[in-house]
């Protein structure tokens, strides 16, 4: 390659480089800067820098609580990405089935709640379905004969009630994923394993999810890190300001908020936050590790 | 020779077009920078008929003097303020929002007293209670302009007989007129709100946070308090914002405690009410009832102190005369900070005004110290806990103390 060829990429990708370094990298290495500093309301403007001191506090505020959120987080990433790899597949294959009629319909139909925007689907959920006055789940118990319920001030309750509202939220997603990767699925392999009587299990688990696989798994991935750090429902539903419900449901995201950014120390948020940080990045090194092995 | 006079010509006319722009830019940036004097911005997350009704006022009372004031909008003014309070260029001059943020924004060197810029006398008139909320450490940072308390609204063609005046009466009349499984019920109220919950809080002596920026969570005084509430909450409905409010609005509730920000609505849906202070209720302990108080006031941006300082001196002054408050009574149905606005028949008539001014004598402005912003956390998970997920009040009372505790020392 000579010098010419050698400089041309990095002449077509310097714009984009620097657009990702302003716009990912430099927040990042600010922060870290502002962890080793006492920014808070006391040293607004006339902060000093004061080496490890807020990572120290960090890690200590991070044993007390921060590991039952982290589990709780696992757990939530966990049976949340088990429950949506499982429906999405099957209600793709039932959008992909032949002689479906208004496929297209469905498939619209389905892509509602992802369209919506997250903040007034949480809240139409809050008031329109979980409500004990109001909600529909009431409505239906009322009706029933059985008493009125809170679904969201206990902790159990609460972790489903927030599981649906992810599962109804998320799943258009995997669903349109999975749905794309099954139509580029040569329709021949199915009619040769038809012919050398191939079932419906054989069919799905020796062509269809080894074909779609190597498709579907940056959407994983990156639904997986979604559902990881998700904050949206958990807060909107049980931990809004002035409108608490008495469930203490607590993900590592939330715990965060909780604990570091509403004390307006910086120099402490951000130092919580470079922790946060690096266990992503070592779950996402574990993650992607495994996938790659997995593919080798 | 010709060449030379050309030459000379041209650099001539070159010049007197430059002194020319050079006179005529200096003049328009000396124009500019006076209008740029003469402008105060005030930023706030307020009402927009009531902001623009504060607009036209000052507007019009400082034509004369060529200052014009421009109110701007900014949702999350917290979080604005910390970024752009000290920023002469992109920061306001001055800003309009609730006490209880004051102290954040004095530590972080945001504001100058008011005393820097006008006389003690100018907001001599203000009532004592919106003052106090806009001091600070001794220092007076906040003209007071229009106060809020919580209030006692119920519909009058659901109400049966006189409103109680002791709240053992109430809880008698709650119990006999509630019926959660038909989803009626005789009051509501956010019980698991601190606003909401501080009027029983601070009538049987306790506190959400001191003076000297103490957590009173596991205090015995407001765990009686808190006890007190639970059983009213029993029979107050989820307690929801939202749910209480609608469930008054449906006709399915007799009474609310709540601001005068629900009247809108309340009138919307055209319900027959009546108002009645949460002072004129007494508590067993044969004290009444003392709701936390919100000052709406105006600070001023250090920069804007020092440097237009003249027109800010004048934006205050008209902040202060009593003819703001009486518009902003009649129009908006605010309660005035000044006391010579009541001296008008229709703002000392109406009844909701005279309600508050009346609470105005014995409410606590809410804690304005910065500790305030991490207690309402913990207090509220304290109420939730005991009313909504039947948690042992003294062990969640501990706990949540501890939160408190560490979420003051996390603020250093």
């Amino acid at each position: 390659m000579n010098k010419k060829n050698k400089i041309l990429p990095w002449q077509y990708s310097i714009s984009s480089i620097l657009l990702i370094g302003l716009i990912v990298v430099f927040p990042i290495i600010y922060t870290i800067y502002i962890s080793f500093t006492n920014m808070n309301l006391y040293h607004w403007t006339n902060y000093d820098f004061i080496g490890f001191g807020n990572y120290i506090r960090a890690l200590t505020k991070l044993d007390s609580g921060f590991m039952s959120a982290l589990l709780t987080t696992i757990v939530w990433t966990v049976i949340n990405m088990v429950i949506q790899i499982l429906a999405a597949y099957i209600i793709a294959l039932g959008l992909n089935a032949k002689g479906l009629k208004l496929a297209r319909l469905y498939k619209t139909l389905l892509m509602f709640p992802w369209a919506m925007p997250a903040y007034i689907s949480i809240l139409l959920w809050r008031v329109g379905i979980y409500n004990p006055q109001y909600g529909l789940l009431n409505k239906i118990r009322t009706a029933l004969g059985l008493s009125s319920m809170n679904f969201l001030s206990e902790n159990i309750p609460a972790f489903l009630s927030c599981m649906v509202l992810n599962l109804w939220m998320a799943l258009p997603f995997l669903i349109m994923m999975m749905d794309g990767a099954l139509q580029s699925v040569d329709i021949s392999y199915y009619e040769s394993a038809r012919l050398d009587g191939g079932g419906w299990w054989t069919q799905n688990l020796y062509i269809t999810i080894p074909l779609i696989r190597p498709v579907l798994a940056p959407s994983i991935i990156m639904t997986t890190f979604t559902t990881f750090k998700q904050f949206d429902i958990i807060y909107l539903l049980t931990m809004q300001k002035g409108s608490l419900t008495g469930s203490t449901i607590q993900t590592v995201i939330t715990y965060a908020h909780q604990n570091a950014f509403v004390s307006n120390n910086y120099g402490l948020s951000s130092a919580v936050s470079i922790v946060i940080f690096g266990f992503i990045i070592f779950f996402s090194i574990f993650v992607n590790r495994g996938i790659r092995e997995e593919s080798e | 020779m010709r060449k030379m006079v050309l030459v000379l010509c041209i650099v001539m006319a070159v010049s007197i077009f430059t002194g020319c722009s050079r006179s005529s830019q200096s003049v328009a940036a000396k124009q500019k920078n006076k209008e740029a004097l003469n402008t105060i911005r005030i930023w706030h997350d307020g009402d927009k008929a009531l902001i623009q009704l504060m607009e036209n006022y000052l507007n019009e009372a400082l034509i004369d003097d060529g200052i014009t004031v421009k109110f701007e909008q900014k949702s999350g003014l917290t979080d604005q303020i910390k970024l752009y309070g000290n920023d002469e260029v992109n920061g306001p001059d001055m800003y309009m929002y609730a006490h209880d943020s004051l102290g954040m924004f004095v530590e972080m060197g945001a504001l100058a007293p008011l005393t820097d810029v006008i006389d003690k006398n100018v907001y001599a008139d203000m009532l004592p209670m919106t003052l106090k909320a806009g001091n600070y450490k001794n220092d007076q940072y906040l003209m007071p302009v229009y106060f809020e308390t919580l209030l006692f609204i119920y519909n009058k063609d659901l109400w049966e007989g006189e409103v109680p005046s002791a709240t053992e009466d109430l809880y008698s009349y709650m119990k006999s007129h509630t019926d959660a499984a038909a989803g009626t019920y005789a009051l509501v109220n956010q019980h698991s709100t601190a606003y909401n919950v501080a009027p029983i809080i601070n009538g049987f002596g306790g506190f959400i946070l001191n003076e000297q920026a103490e957590p009173g969570l596991n205090n015995r005084k407001t765990k009686e308090a808190i006890e007190y509430n639970k059983k009213f909450a029993q029979l107050e409905a989820d307690g929801d914002y939202n749910t209480v409010n609608a469930l008054f609005k449906d006709g399915k509730a007799a009474a609310i405690i709540g601001g005068p920000w629900l009247i809108s609505g309340v009138k919307e849906a055209k319900i027959n009410y009546g108002i009645k202070s949460l002072c004129d209720f007494k508590l067993p302990n044969g004290n009444t009832l003392i709701p936390y108080s919100g000052v709406q006031g105006i600070g001023v941006m250090k920069h804007a102190a020092r440097s237009k300082k003249d027109a800010v001196e004048k934006v205050l002054n008209e902040i202060a005369n009593p003819q703001l408050g009486i518009d902003l009574a009649q129009n908006s149905g605010c309660a005035p900070s000044n006391q010579k606005s009541y001296n008008t028949e229709s703002v000392a008539n109406d009844e909701m005004i005279a309600a508050m001014r009346r609470t105005a004598d014995i409410a606590q402005p809410m804690p304005n110290i910065p500790q305030m912003s991490v207690m309402w956390g913990p207090a509220e998970s304290l109420l939730a806990a005991v009313n909504k997920s039947g948690k042992e009040l003294d062990a969640a009372a501990d706990d949540y103390q501890k939160e408190a505790e560490t979420a003051i020392a996390d603020m250093q």
